[in-house]
């Protein structure tokens, strides 16, 4: 065991892997025609660019699941220790979320939550 | 209970009034708001009082992470009255806004960002409450939203601080490898001056210097204080600058006591560049707020010889010198506001003949300005004394000719704002400006407090013996 | 197994870190500039991280200061794109070097 064993399963998983598709190419037989391109079963042919500006709302949406996301990374060593570290804990988590709920309801106040 | 509840009487106060104007906003409609700020010209100074009755006891609670000390209950309460006069002087501009609450609010929290970084012990809390102390007031720079400046400015501001508080936060990650602790207490004993710990000092350093804008890291400055609103700017150069000039000495004279050779020789070639780039900036600015920043990044310089000087009298000088500028500052701020929302004029063209037009508006920038500049009798004078006595201490005498050469410099820039205001006249006269009592109030304390203190002088004993112990 | 020793850890913090100052310095897109000061931070995770593991095991400290990056990390992010978003309505461009009103 050790690095080399890594090292041949990383050159296995490659070989196996390139070696499919390169078979594929040799074996198979291949025909190129203009039906073959388009969009079948479910899809439709796109319009525009891909490269768009996107609607702010989607930003603001973001930027409020980023912070409440995030926030929520102090509950886990919290509830790693719940047993242990007692009601005074759950106390100071449960204000730690009551915060976190009034800028939530700020938020809605504001009306950063409709969809513009 | 009751013991932390007294030990954390400040926050705790700040806590409560940021609650009262999150439920007002949440619950009420927006006019109540705006009554409920006028409220806080009332429970700022009620706060003041509660915190100079009730002096938070000394010791460390939290196993160590917040302290407190009769020096930092000064230095709380000196920037809770600086950020009380903000509040009084800004009702004008604040009367048209749109968003009365969420500027207190993000004032408040700014505070509070700032308290806990003045009594933290721990480097984690102290990068809480320095981040506590900085994001809120990007948004506060963005506050006047139809002005696009305003919004330039809080995006320098956002990215600078990010910037010096990410290079901060290496040097603290590399200090806790070289060390194992992140306790202020147990730090000293365990600096030997090897090299990591030196590129971690230099790092944390250099975090410093990009909060405190001391010149090879200012660029951020100027562009943010002439982008923001006028009572940010207050914010900004006096209660901010301030409240990172007391953690700087503080964080030098205790944490990094062991490195004084090493931070000496920065510290001294810092000063001498920051009051002089400051000074030779400031005399070509024709915008008010960007002349009072560079003159602020020049101050920092003088700021800079009093922290040298590595004894009490360092210590206490720094404090007095942020105690006379607070006041100051904040005087030429208050007029400029004044000025700023009845007519927009923020140039120092715009001023001229404001003599004329209001007498007793102009003579209260004039003696702001004479403080700032340092002529006696004010109380500029005494504060630049004692921060040059203090540097004096270890015979520099180069630095003391520089500071001394830029203080005539700067002379001459206060004067040319005190020229267009006495004696150029005009051709669009200024109209006459009433202020209402909030701010003649605030004009009124930022005078006495002026004058007082350059006769007064037990001031700065009473600040020295708070300092003993450092 | 061989442990990977600490000093790789270093080295890929120390140049995260210099290629976040880099991207700092020479970006102009803001959001890419925002994205440069995340590397600067996470750079500061992995030092924190790494120390704890290695020098000083029995202590949490670094651990805890990792996840208070973390949360400041977002709280900052979220207010830079707050105010790059603000700036975008005003001037059309999220372009450091259209946003130059404010010089010398």
């Amino acid at each position: 065991m050790g690095a080399g064993s890594l090292i041949v399963l990383i050159i296995c998983g490659i070989a196996f892997a390139g070696g499919g598709i390169l078979l594929s190419k040799v074996l198979a037989q291949t025909s190129t025609n203009a039906q073959k391109g388009q969009a079948y079963e479910c899809g439709v042919p796109t319009q525009g660019r891909s490269w768009i500006q996107l609607n702010v709302g989607y930003y603001l949406f973001a930027i409020l699941f980023l912070i409440f996301d995030v926030e929520l990374v102090f509950l886990y060593p919290w509830a790693v220790v719940v047993r242990e570290a007692g009601w005074m804990a759950f106390l100071e988590i449960v204000i730690f979320l009551f915060i976190l709920f009034l800028g939530f309801l700020y938020a809605h106040k504001k009306g950063a939550l409709k969809w513009m | 209970m009751n013991e932390i509840v007294q030990f954390m009487l400040p926050e705790l106060g700040l806590t409560v009034l940021l609650f009262v104007l999150l439920f007002v906003r949440i619950v009420g409609k927006l006019e109540l708001a705006g009554q409920v700020c006028q409220l806080m010209n009332i429970a700022l100074p009620i706060l003041a009082l509660c915190m100079w009755f009730m002096p938070a006891p000394e010791g460390a609670q939290f196993g160590g992470m917040m302290i407190s000390s009769k020096l930092i209950v000064t230095e709380k309460l000196l920037l809770l009255v600086g950020t009380w006069i903000i509040s009084l002087f800004s009702s004008p501009w604040l009367r048209g806004h749109r968003h009365p609450a969420e500027f207190y609010m993000l004032m408040l929290s700014t505070l509070m960002g700032i308290f806990f970084l003045l009594s933290s012990g721990d480097f984690l809390l102290f990068f809480l409450a320095l981040e506590l102390s900085a994001i809120p007031l990007a948004a506060l720079c963005n506050f006047d939203l139809e002005k696009h400046v305003s919004g330039e400015s809080a995006m320098k501001m956002i990215f600078s601080s990010a910037l010096s508080s990410g290079i901060l936060l290496f040097g603290i990650s590399l200090l806790y490898g070289a060390t194992g602790t992140l306790s202020f207490v147990q730090i000293p004993a365990l600096l030997d001056g090897s090299p990591l710990q030196i590129m971690a000092f230099v790092m944390i350093f250099t975090g410093f210097a990009f909060k405190l804008s001391i010149v090879p890291f200012h660029f951020w400055t100027a562009d943010v204080y002439e982008g923001a609103p006028v009572p940010v700017t207050a914010f900004l150069s006096v209660i901010s600058k301030g409240s990172m000039a007391f953690v700087f000495v503080s964080a030098l004279y205790t944490v990094f006591r062991p490195l004084s050779e090493i931070w000496y020789i920065a510290i001294t070639l810092l000063a001498v560049i920051s009051m002089t780039v400051g000074n030779l900036f400031a005399i070509r600015q024709q915008n008010l707020k960007r002349f009072l920043a560079f003159s602020s990044i020049a101050q920092v310089g003088y700021l800079l010889i009093g922290i040298s000087g590595s004894s009490i009298d360092g210590m206490s000088s720094v404090v007095y010198f942020v105690l006379v500028y607070v006041f100051s500052n904040l005087a030429a701020f208050a007029v400029i506001t004044l000025v700023s929302s009845a007519t927009s004029r923020e140039t120092i063209d715009g001023l001229k003949g404001f003599h004329a037009s209001n007498p007793l508006l102009a003579w209260v920038l004039a003696l702001a300005l004479f403080s700032l500049a340092g002529i006696p009798p004010t109380a500029g004078f005494f504060g630049k004394f004692f921060l040059l006595t203090a540097g004096a201490a270890k015979w520099n005498s180069p630095v003391l000719i520089v500071a001394a050469l830029n203080m005539v410099v700067s002379l001459y820039y206060y004067l040319r704002v005190v020229k267009a205001m006495f004696m150029d006249s005009s051709d669009d006269t200024m109209i006459r400006l009433t202020p209402n009592v909030s701010v003649q109030f605030a004009l009124l304390l930022c005078t006495a407090g002026i004058l007082l203190l350059g006769f007064y002088s037990p001031a700065y004993e009473w600040i020295r013996s708070l300092s003993f112990g450092i | 197994m061989n442990e990977v020793p600490l000093s790789h850890f270093l080295i890929l913090s120390t140049a995260l870190f210099f290629i976040g100052v880099f991207g700092f310095l020479s970006r102009r897109n803001l959001v890419t500039i925002l994205m440069s000061l995340e590397l600067i931070l996470n750079s500061v995770n992995i030092n924190f991280i790494a120390f704890n593991q290695y020098l000083w095991p029995g202590k949490m400290d670094g651990l805890f200061f990792t996840l208070f990056i973390i949360a400041i990390a977002a709280a900052e992010a979220a207010v830079a794109i707050a105010i790059i978003l603000h700036l975008y309505r005003h001037y059309r461009s999220i372009d450091a070097e259209d946003v130059d009103t404010l010089r010398f």
